[in-house]
């Protein structure tokens, strides 16, 4: 149930309307709402109509009816409408605020109770306006709705006429307030020192305006304070001296009483107040302005209203300078993060450099190891071919020469056995001659026919030759290895040493990979060959380098795969490689096998020099194929980055389009 | 009963090097070539069945699978074995494994790549000698490849001479 009570300001309609309808709602049971309804009636007689309703929802119905309404105003009662419900005060303003309209309105709750828990959330979300004690003094309800209707309007429709009426241009209600230190309050800084010096002068009779010169002293840090000093003209800063030096606390400016706080507390200056323009200020000491007060009671409001002023600004000032110091500090702490970082960065560039020149150092140790190995090397292994022809020479003169010819060459050429085999075969020959140290010798010789061995045991003289020739063969094939390894090991050294000529400009990646896998097909053969590859820019580069940069990855990606070829665990050996441009400037590739991965012990040092014995069998470059790659990438300007677990090994490259920096000096 | 010597070396040349620089013991002492492990077992298995005794092991360190320092404590581990004497020939053993040999495989002696063929025969008869000393092996079947003063000095001491 709903009842219009008044009609006021009902000229024009709908709600965007400078003149719509303004109606103040009261939410309240019967018969509570209409007593409460006329009182609040009368206060707000020439601005608003009121209605009263029974409860939110109704509320919220009358406002959907009449969208054209504005309402500045809702007062709620704490006794629920409907009795036995247990609705909270902050459900029911809820309620209310489903409606847009009554969203915007002041909420003015009325209660009989002493204690009110139920309205957290109004406080909080400042939903609560007044609270107000009812019954109250008769005219305290008209009162109170009034000027928070007015407080609406100022706030909410500063250009609507009937704001206009109410509220003064500077947005100060027309009515002042009827306490002296509000109405204070309200006035200026400058103001308000006028009204109080006014007031002491009126005590006291007109006090002495003193000029002082900027730079003048007004109070002294440390000292005590015994006076306070009107500020009536000009600027006054307030320094505190610190260790880290003069600080300036506050700049103020005419119309501030300068001491005052000191006085207050009846200590020594906190600060030296100092005059940076010319200043005209009044004079009181502590016994005059005590006189004037006790004279004049009146004059406490403007004392306090001063002081207020002075404290709430200096309040500010400090919350203010909180705020700055904790911008500052958030400030120095992104430029502290940002120095230590720029100093890893610097230590890790630093690290890299030292790398960088271990690395050039050993390429030129292993450049010139390689030059001086390479000449005996290659003289040895022709001495090697040499002994054996002019053997052959010597022993075609000899009576037994054929015999002896045979048995170098075979033991010359004798392919490798198994320790398990040889010695299998020399059991056969003991058992058929019955004597172990003979068999031995006859072995050693290259015999194990036995009826040969029979024969030759008949013959000393030829046994001894045999023997003889035997050994010389194996002699040289073992020379002959032996000087083999180290060409290769040689030709690994060199290809570890840098190479000699300019970049070439104008290189298609992709060709020199498949250029690469072609030429190792043969070794390649067991495993499937996945290429992603994408759109790369030609590039400059050292093409014959980079070729051997794929060799070698791709002969450490097959290498891991030897375990897994033919079906292992992650199935058939599969290496892919795939290319891209991360950026404009730059190609990557990548390849990538399924082998047993790197042992993680190992992972940080695979860029390291060394030389390995794999499954027996020393290999001669392969401890060194990383070293060598990644110091081609290095003086390409590039990076390698090589990550690894059990079934996936990923090996990066990146590479700058622009090819190898121009100062290449770094490793020769 | 013959002494038996086992060189384990992975390397054909390098066998076959250390064989002919020992040749000279070929005719009174078992010589045994191994190139890996499982090889080196089967051998002291088969020296075992035979009736002769494992008296010196020359073992390289870098190898296949197990390292020679790994075998020669494991030897040093089973009774047909401890009292062999243990060299290690190698160029490339380490600090660390060198000194893991000499505690817990009770290492003999240490020869490093490349050896003299001369000074490898003395260190052989040497080692021969103290094997048959320590293992109480009559030592005249084996004379030839013994220290003979020390050899015989022992039969004096039994007063069988």
């Amino acid at each position: 149930m709903s009842a219009v009570f008044d009609r006021a300001g009902h000229e024009g309609s709908g709600a965007g309307d400078r003149l719509a309808p303004l109606c103040v709602l009261i939410v309240a049971s019967e018969p509570l709402a209409a007593s409460i309804g006329e009182e609040v009636a009368r206060g707000l007689s020439d601005i608003a109509e009121v209605v009263w309703v029974d409860d939110g929802a109704a509320a919220c119905a009358q406002v959907s009816a009449h969208p054209d309404r504005v309402v500045p105003l809702v007062l709620i009662t704490a006794s629920s409408a409907s009795p036995g419900s247990s609705d909270s005060i902050d459900t029911r303003i809820a309620t209310l605020d489903t409606q847009a309209i009554l969203r915007r309105a002041s909420v003015l709750l009325l209660t009989d109770r002493a204690l009110h828990d139920d309205l957290s959330l109004s406080v909080d979300c400042d939903r609560l306006h007044a609270v107000i004690r009812i019954p109250g003094s008769p005219g305290i309800l008209a009162w109170h709705a009034r000027a928070q209707t007015v407080r609406w309007l100022s706030s909410h429709r500063p250009t609507d006429p009937r704001t206009r009426a109410l509220v003064a241009a500077d947005g100060r209600p027309v009515a002042q307030p009827e306490s002296d230190l509000l109405r204070l309050l309200e006035l200026d800084t400058q103001e308000v020192a006028a009204q109080l010096l006014a007031g002491i002068e009126r005590v006291l009779g007109p006090r002495p305006r003193l000029l002082l010169p900027a730079g003048t002293r007004l109070i002294h840090e440390g000292v005590d304070v015994d006076a306070v000093l009107v500020v009536l003209r000009g600027r006054v800063a307030l320094d505190h001296a610190s260790a880290a030096g003069d600080l300036r606390l506050h700049h103020d400016s005419t119309g501030s009483v300068v001491g005052l706080l000191s006085l207050a507390q009846q200590q020594r200056a906190f600060f030296t107040a100092r005059a940076t323009t010319e200043v005209e200020v009044v004079h009181l000491s502590f016994e005059q302005l005590d006189r004037a007060l006790a004279v004049d009671a009146s004059l406490g409001a403007a004392m306090a209203a001063v002081s207020i002023r002075a404290l709430a600004k200096r309040l500010r000032r400090a919350d203010q300078l909180q705020v700055e110091k904790t911008q500052l500090n958030h400030v120095l702490e992104r430029e502290r993060r940002q120095l230590s970082e720029a100093l890893r960065q610097l230590e890790q560039a630093r690290l890299e450099l030292v790398e960088q020149a271990r690395y050039a150092t050993l390429g030129e140790m292993a450049a010139g190891i390689a030059h001086e190995l390479n000449n005996p090397v290659a003289a040895m292994l022709r001495a090697t071919t040499y002994v054996g022809e002019d053997l052959e020479r010597v022993l075609a003169s000899h009576p037994q020469g054929r015999l002896a010819s045979e048995i170098f060459a075979a033991e010359r050429d004798r392919p490798p056995r198994s320790t398990r085999e040889e010695r299998a075969a020399r059991r056969r020959l003991e058992v058929a001659l019955g004597d172990a140290g003979l068999a031995q010798r006859l072995f050693d010789a290259g015999i194990e026919d036995p009826e040969r061995a029979r024969a030759l045991a008949a013959d000393p003289t030829s046994l001894d030759l045999v023997e003889a020739v035997a050994g010389i063969g194996s002699a040289v094939r073992n020379l002959e290895v032996a000087s083999r390894r180290m060409c290769e090991l040689v030709t690994s050294l060199r290809a570890y040493a840098r190479p000699k000529g300019e970049p070439v400009a104008g290189v298609d990646l992709h060709a020199g990979l498949e250029d690469t896998l072609r030429l190792m097909a043969h070794r390649l053969r067991d495993v499937e060959i996945e290429r992603s590859y994408g759109d790369l820019p030609p590039i400059r580069c050292h093409p014959g380098e980079l070729e051997q940069l794929w060799t070698n990855l791709l002969v450490n990606a097959r290498d891991a795969l030897g375990d897994t070829l033919g079906g292992g665990p992650e199935g058939r050996g599969r290496i892919a490689l795939i290319t891209d441009a991360p950026d404009a400037s730059h190609v990557r590739v990548q390849i990538r096998d399924n082998g047993r991965g790197i042992d993680p012990d190992i992972l940080p040092r695979v860029f390291e020099p060394r030389f390995t014995t794999k499954q027996g069998a020393v290999r001669y470059g392969l401890g060194l194929g990383l070293a060598i790659a990644r110091r081609i990438v290095d003086a390409h300007g590039g990076t390698i980055e090589l990550s690894s677990r059990p079934g996936c090994t990923r090996v990066t490259i990146t590479l700058p389009v622009a090819g190898p920096p121009d100062d290449e000096d770094i490793e020769t | 009963m013959k002494l038996a010597l086992l060189i384990l070396e992975d390397e054909r040349p390098v066998r076959e090097a250390l064989r002919r620089d020992l040749v000279s013991f070929a005719r009174h002492v078992r010589l045994e070539e191994a190139e890996d492990v499982p090889t080196a077992l089967e051998v002291i298995e088969e020296i075992d069945a035979a009736g002769d005794r494992l008296a010196l092991v020359m073992a390289d360190h870098r190898l296949p699978g197990t390292s020679g320092v790994d075998f020669l404590i494991g030897l040093a581990a089973d009774d047909r074995t401890a009292t062999a004497r243990k060299v290690l020939v190698t160029g490339q053993a380490d600090q660390d494994d060198t000194i893991r040999a000499i505690n817990e495989a009770g290492l003999d002696r240490y020869v490093a790549k490349p050896w003299q063929a001369d000074a490898l025969c003395e260190l052989v008869r040497d080692q021969l000698t103290a094997f048959v000393v320590a293992a109480g092996v009559d030592p005249l079947p084996h004379l030839a490849v013994l220290d003979a003063e020390r050899a015989l000095a022992i039969v004096r001491e039994r007063g069988d001479l």
